[in-house]
């Protein structure tokens, strides 16, 4: 296993440059080809429409894709070692569904905060996640203990009201426009992406992997059980609170840019570790890199079949992955 | 999410399926003079009495085709949608959606009209199984509408009424100056994030024709408003941009998508809003909402 490792990193690594390089000359406008490209690298020219489109659309989507993939799949590993639980995803918190609702009372009841700020809609949906969280976690931790069991319940329900509400305000709706938006957000999108929007994405990410990185001792310990792991030394309360707080934190960071995107945080981890083993060293790196190339491929195929703006990337991580999986699920059990 | 998705695709399915007892009905009629069977636009065949009594609509446009065609003392009900004519506002209100299927039923409508994509098929033919005919129309052309108020005229018995509005709106189509030179490439986005604009396929098209200009929008989309990016919008460079004030649109729009303000539009500060109700609803007051983007488009004619 230990010597497979490097070389599927590797392996992914050329994937996802591949990837980025073909991203780079998938668009509308022609010119903006390789040869362009080139020369926007050597000397940028604000001036040439196909230097803006390489550089400040094409560019920023790409690596918001890889961000976003990586920061789900890395919340996903990292909510699974925290509750022991291979059903976890980055969405354990009620995360998705508060987002969720968050959009659609933005963009159903208060159509006219988009004067405001243009950034309603990743506003508004930050700050449901961050509600739901917060009320998910305050629900199944008691005296400052996190309980998993009462956290996995109190995520399911939180999730389920705030969806009823969801459904309440569609129902609301005035217009086609409102509801297509909402409806369009639920399934996830990288269009908004730009250089000014890809630093918090990217701070989150960088914080979370760091401190992956630093505790992933503790995450193989916290694999073995509670028990196991307490008796080992591991201080179970407190890593898990950081592990908790690292992953919403991302899933939020994420969330409130693309919208809820499915899949990726649940199943990557799974791959991950069906790969390079349960306690492989490289586990984390690799799980954020096959996140991230996982949602790149998913946007290029997405652009590819639906021009111009590309199917919603979320249908396509479920309707291509899925397979995959169960491939994958068939085949270490045979 | 999941739920999200069904919604949108039951508002979204196009009605096109048959009323199953279409065929029995036909028989009854040719029993009883009193009814007659009509083909609708989409090729339904809906059995009404030959003089309506008791009409309404299901879409807020089709309400301002009833009130400008119909005897309005025949016009029993409004949706909650429906504010114009300013005697619409006066009839009881009933949900068009989800459709009140107790309410219709009990107000007991010789037909109700609908228009394409405002009704679902499955709704419709709940309603006729119910008793109550349905009978839809599609526009793909202002000259359609036109049609479709004609349609309305023989049904309902109103035929000179419906020549005489359609006539008259003719010749307020033909009396717009004819403009020379080139059309302006006219974007129509009705909403921002994501970027949503009127295709190809929508009454749109029509209309910034008849005012003198072209849709910007030169492919054709599944969707009537398709999704676009900011680069095919650049690609686009349309030298109207239909959506707002320019100045509401700088705060948003183009604050959002900065990018964006290489547009021709923006750099002439062609950036208009329009009557939102005029925009959307295919009603006689199409041929205001012509006027409207004539007077956009050719500010000096």
């Amino acid at each position: 296993m230990s010597r497979r490792a490097p070389l599927l990193f590797g392996f992914t690594l050329v994937a996802a440059l591949g990837l980025l390089l073909i991203g780079m000359r998938l668009g509308s406008i022609e010119s903006a080809d390789y040869a362009t490209l080139w020369q926007a690298l050597q000397r940028y020219d604000a001036d040439n429409p196909a230097h803006l489109v390489l550089i400040e659309l094409r560019l920023p989507r790409l690596l918001l894709a890889l961000l976003a993939g990586g920061g789900l799949a890395l919340s996903g590993y990292l909510m699974q070692a925290m509750v022991n639980n291979p059903l976890a995803d980055p969405y354990l918190l009620g995360t998705a569904s508060g987002a969720s609702l968050g959009a659609l009372v933005v963009s159903v009841l208060l159509p006219a905060a988009s004067t405001i700020t243009p950034w309603i809609l990743p506003i508004g949906s930050l700050a449901g996640a961050a509600g739901a969280t917060l009320l998910v976690i305050g629900i199944g931790s008691r005296r400052g203990r996190l309980i998993p069991a009462q956290l996995l319940l109190a995520g399911v329900a939180v999730a389920s009201m705030l969806n009823a509400l969801g459904g309440l305000i569609i129902f609301q709706a005035q217009t086609d426009s409102q509801l297509r938006a909402a409806v369009s957000w639920a399934f996830g999108s990288l269009e908004r992406a730009g250089w000014a929007l890809l630093t918090g994405p990217a701070i989150v990410v960088v914080i979370g992997l760091s401190l992956a990185w630093v505790l992933r001792r503790h995450l193989n310990i916290l694999m073995l059980g509670e028990e196991r792991a307490a008796a080992l030394g591991l201080d179970v309360g407190r890593t898990r609170w950081t592990l908790l707080l690292a992953a919403s934190g991302i899933t939020a960071g994420v969330v409130a840019l693309c919208g809820p995107l499915g899949f990726v945080g649940l199943i990557v981890p799974h791959i991950t570790r069906g790969l390079l083993g349960v306690t492989g060293r490289l586990n984390v790196a690799f799980c954020a890199l096959l996140g991230g190339t996982f949602l790149l491929a998913c946007d290029l195929l997405a652009r590819w079949l639906y021009p111009p703006a590309g199917l919603p990337v979320g249908l396509i991580t479920a309707l291509f992955g899925v397979p995959f999986f169960v491939y994958l699920l068939r085949k270490k059990g045979a | 999410m999941r739920y999200l998705y069904s919604l949108l695709l039951g508002l979204s399915l196009a009605a096109c399926s048959q009323a199953p007892d279409s065929a029995n009905a036909s028989k009854t009629a040719a029993a009883v003079p009193a009814r007659i069977t009509v083909t609708d636009d989409l090729g339904r065949t809906v059995t009404i009495p030959s003089r309506p009594k008791r009409v309404m609509a299901l879409a807020a446009s089709m309400t301002e085709m009833l009130f400008a065609v119909a005897d309005s003392n025949t016009i029993i009900a409004r949706t909650q949608a429906c504010d114009y004519p300013a005697a619409a506002l006066r009839k009881p209100k009933v949900n068009s959606y989800p459709v009140d299927f107790e309410t219709i039923v009990g107000m007991h409508p010789d037909v109700v009209f609908t228009i394409e994509g405002m009704t679902s098929a499955a709704d419709a033919a709940r309603l006729q199984q119910l008793g109550v005919p349905v009978y839809y129309q599609r526009y793909r052309r202002v000259e359609d509408i036109f049609r479709g108020l004609r349609d309305l005229g023989r049904i309902l018995g109103r035929e000179a009424q419906a020549e005489y509005l359609t006539d008259s709106l003719t010749r307020e189509l033909a009396s717009l100056p004819t403009t020379a030179g080139p059309k302006p490439r006219t974007l129509a986005i009705t909403w921002i994030d994501p970027i949503y604009a009127y295709g190809r396929n929508t009454l749109f098209t029509d209309k910034i024709r008849l005012a003198g200009g072209q849709n910007a929008l030169q492919d054709s989309f599944p969707q009537p408003y398709p999704a676009l990016t900011r680069e095919y919008i650049l690609k686009l460079n349309p030298d109207v941009l239909i959506g707002g004030r320019f100045g509401k649109l700088d705060s948003t729009f183009f604050r959002m998508y900065p990018e964006l303000r290489r547009i021709k539009a923006y750099q002439t500060r062609q950036v208009y809003p329009v009557d939102g109700d005029l925009m959307a609803r295919p009603s006689p007051r199409v041929i205001q909402s012509v006027r409207e983007l004539h007077r956009l488009l050719h500010p000096n004619t």
